[in-house]
């Protein structure tokens, strides 16, 4: 079965999407206090993690329903391996490719995303429909 | 500069490791939960998601920590 027709949840993807960048945005700004490399390093290390990440809820959710259950599971394992390769990827483009960069700037947006992502997604939850 | 190296591929291997082993069980017991209660499908599915976040932060922080010693500390 290709995809299930039908909507089980409303996924606030876009919503969550907004407020992480809103947050990497607040973080840049206030690593920009300590210079435009910092700043500008930041907002490279958020979107290290919401790239990866915002393409790992879409494919999680591509399926829904106990029918496509075992789709959706090999979905998520499929998404799980490319978001960590793909995060391993852009850390080595930006260290590679990026000359000068705040390095405490770029990891600490980066753990800080990852941890608000979760704590995100506890709080924001989808809403089930019936 | 072996060392490091050596410490990168010890953090990523582990974090995959665990990875890994996480996502193995969260799945099994999705499928396994499923098949119990299909009514149950969407709820259970949210809160694999939710807990599939939790589950990777370690890894992906990690991920990050080896890459940077690889290219800058090695490199």
């Amino acid at each position: 079965m290709a995809r299930s027709g039908k909507r089980f949840n409303r996924v606030p993807l876009v919503r969550w999407f907004v407020i992480e960048f809103a947050a990497v945005a607040v973080m840049a700004l206030l690593w920009a206090t300590q210079g435009v490399l910092a700043g500008y390093s930041a907002l490279v290390g958020g979107l290290i993690y919401l790239v990866p990440n915002t393409w790992f809820a879409y494919q999680v959710y591509k399926v829904e329903g106990a029918r496509n259950m075992s789709r959706m599971v090999g979905n998520l394992f499929r998404a799980e391996s490319i978001k960590l390769a793909l995060t391993a990827v852009f850390f080595a483009a930006v260290f590679n490719l990026m000359e000068p960069i705040h390095v405490p700037a770029l990891l600490f947006t980066f753990a800080v995303m990852v941890v608000m992502g979760a704590a995100l997604r506890w709080f924001i939850r989808p809403t089930p429909q019936r | 500069m072996e060392m490091v190296i050596m410490a990168a591929a010890v953090i990523i291997g582990l974090g995959a490791l665990g990875a890994g082993i996480g996502f193995g069980l969260l799945g099994g017991k999705l499928l396994e939960s499923t098949a119990r209660q299909p009514e149950m499908a969407n709820q259970l599915q949210t809160k694999t998601f939710i807990m599939a976040g939790l589950l990777d932060a370690v890894p992906m922080i990690g991920v990050g920590i080896a890459m940077y010693l690889i290219f800058v500390v090695a490199g």
